[in-house]
């Protein structure tokens, strides 16, 4: 475990892997047949034509709703590591899971009464 | 330990007092938490507890730290009483976001497992990076919060790379077992690990902003609200030196002679960088911001004797260089309010305005620059002095020289104190305003009378 010779494997698996991909985009790129034309490099190929730019502003709400989301989606899973191992853990798991919940359900609270998830 | 818990439960409440009618409320909670945690952390002295398997070990070490940073954010949100300068997030949830930053510094200070050091880095600096934008309608504020962000996610993750590095080696993250592990090794560690520990040292220098990691402290410096700014180069501070400290003294004590030639390095260029620009500078904000990473530099030096144990010179140093340094921003929080501007001239004519602030910024800046009876002075003598014992002759020299150059800027504000100036207006202050200048300035020289108090604590 101590010498660098027995990192060898996991460096040749890096240079497999890169390999793998350059080779084959490289090849696909001098070997494929090119056919342009205006319809095929359009983004989308089919479906309602496409009008305007992606890249316009719009309310700031949909990111914070999206963060609120992900932040309570996240705290569900780390309950599932601790469901499975409820028993093991015991009583002194079930509290710190109490202890972790509470303090998410002040920060929902808070964003409640901040009224962040009023669309108003 | 249970510092930690009245900590975080004092930040919620610090957070949900902002919804009550009466403005004093939050700054109310936030005193009386941080009067909690540090009375229930100074409990625990002599206990040496471990806790959660053995992840966070309470030592006299982690108390006196955490005491620290405890009293120096007591002084900090007390400033926010008389506080004038525009913060355009209520002040609840600023404290509150200030607790969070504490309870991870506690973390910083407290760990005995390199994931509690990754954890804690990350509880101390989410805050920060929301509290350098505070000022949301100020590009400068935006522009500190950006950077500190992008930055501090780069050293984050050169931390965490370290660790992970270590953990190949040593199939643990416990850092006395990485200690055992290394002194098997007699004297011949892996090079995977000693790579790991060079980027633990690039993680943590740039929290501690040691050159060459230093670019981000200037500019998140002077853009941050100036309360903010007080806390980054206090308690942050402390927090950053106490948890580079501990995983040195803990888990590389026995393969010195690897890392001693870096951390000197390190140590002269951070202090002459930082001296050496601090002279250039026109407003007094980034010069501390430099005299920050000045600062730095010389508790690095601590870290050549760390086999004679310099622990309570670099508490010592800390609490020296908090409380001068709480004392200088408190000083120019007013100068920023009265004349609108943080650069030298605005502190023209203070001692015709005002000769108490004059004295007071008097203390603070002497204090800074180590001078005769102050903290200063005797905090630079006891880790200068550890580095001579320690047989590093040249690293003393440079950190002399160094000191040299420092007086000269600190200077220059004390001289622009007493010269004259424009403006004659007298300067009020507030009452809780002027007792945290008091206690500070108090501080600041009394503990350079008596070193003893803490110097004989660690």
């Amino acid at each position: 475990m101590n010498s660098l010779n027995d990192y060898l494997p996991i460096g040749i698996q890096l240079i497999v892997a890169l390999g793998f991909v350059v080779t084959t985009m490289v090849a696909t790129a001098l070997l494929g047949p090119k056919r342009k034309s205006k319809k095929k490099d359009e983004i989308f190929e089919c479906g309602i034509e496409s009008t305007g730019n992606a890249r316009v502003p719009f309310s700031i709400k949909y990111f914070l709703v999206a963060i609120l989301f992900v932040l309570f989606d996240v705290e569900v899973i780390f309950m599932y590591p601790w469901a499975v191992n409820f028993r093991e853990l015991g009583l002194q798991g079930f509290l710190e899971m109490l202890v972790f919940i509470a303090f998410l359900l002040a920060g929902l609270i808070y964003i409640i009464k901040k009224g962040a998830l009023k669309w108003e | 330990m249970n510092a930690l818990l009245v900590l975080s439960i004092a930040g919620l409440a610090a957070l949900f007092s902002g919804f009550s009618h009466n403005k004093k409320l939050a700054v109310i909670v936030s005193l009386l938490g941080l009067a909690v945690a540090f009375t229930v952390n100074v409990l625990d002295w002599n206990t040496a507890v471990r806790y959660y398997n053995d992840m966070i070990f309470v030592d006299n070490y982690a108390i006196a730290f955490t005491g620290v940073m405890a009293l120096t954010m007591l002084l900090i949100v007390a400033l926010f009483v008389d506080y004038k300068e525009s913060v355009e997030v209520p002040n609840a949830e600023i404290f509150a976001l200030l607790f969070f930053s504490l309870a991870g510094g506690v973390m910083l200070v407290s760990y005995s497992n390199l994931l509690m050091l990754f954890l804690g880095i990350e509880i101390l600096s989410i805050p920060l990076y929301i509290l350098a934008g505070s000022k949301r309608h100020t590009l400068t504020s935006n522009e500190a919060a950006i950077k500190y962000f992008l930055l501090g996610a780069f050293a984050s993750a050169f931390l965490l790379f370290g660790i992970v590095l270590i953990y190949g080696v040593t199939a643990s993250f416990h850092i006395e077992t990485i200690a055992a592990y290394i002194k098997n090794a007699n004297g011949q560690p892996p090079a995977l690990l000693v790579a790991g520990m060079f980027m633990l040292i690039g993680g943590l220098g740039f929290k501690i902003s040691a050159a060459p990691f230093h670019f981000w402290t200037p500019d998140v410096y002077q853009g941050s609200p100036t309360i903010v700014t007080t806390f980054m180069s206090t308690v942050v501070k402390t927090a950053g030196i106490a948890a580079f400290y501990r995983l040195f003294a803990y888990a590389f004590p026995a393969i010195t002679a690897e890392w001693i030639p870096t951390i000197s390095v390190l140590a002269a260029l951070t202090m002459t960088v930082g001296n050496v620009t601090a002279v250039f500078q026109s407003s007094v904000k980034r010069m501390l911001a430099y005299s920050g990473i000045a600062h730095a530099g010389y508790l690095l030096i601590a870290f050549v004797s760390i086999s004679s144990n310099p622990a309570s010179s670099v508490l010592y140093y800390l609490i020296a260089y908090a409380v001068s340094t709480v004392c200088a921003f408190a000083v120019l929080m007013v100068i920023q309010h009265t004349t609108g501007s943080e650069e030298v001239d605005g502190f023209k004519g203070l001692s015709k305005r005002s000769p108490f602030l004059a004295f007071i910024t008097t203390v603070a800046f002497i204090s800074l620059a180590g001078i005769p009876p102050t903290a200063g002075f005797f905090a630079k003598f006891y880790l200068f002095s550890g580095a001579v014992k320690a047989g590093h002759l040249w690293l003393t020299i440079i950190a002399v020289l160094n000191s040299c150059i420092a007086i000269y800027y600190y200077f220059r504000v004390i001289t622009a104190v007493y010269s004259e100036g424009t403006d004659s207006t007298p300067v009020e202050l507030g009452t809780v305003q002027k007792a945290v200048m008091i206690i500070t300035a108090v501080l600041a020289v009394a503990l350079g009378l008596f070193p003893e108090m803490i110097i004989s604590l660690l």
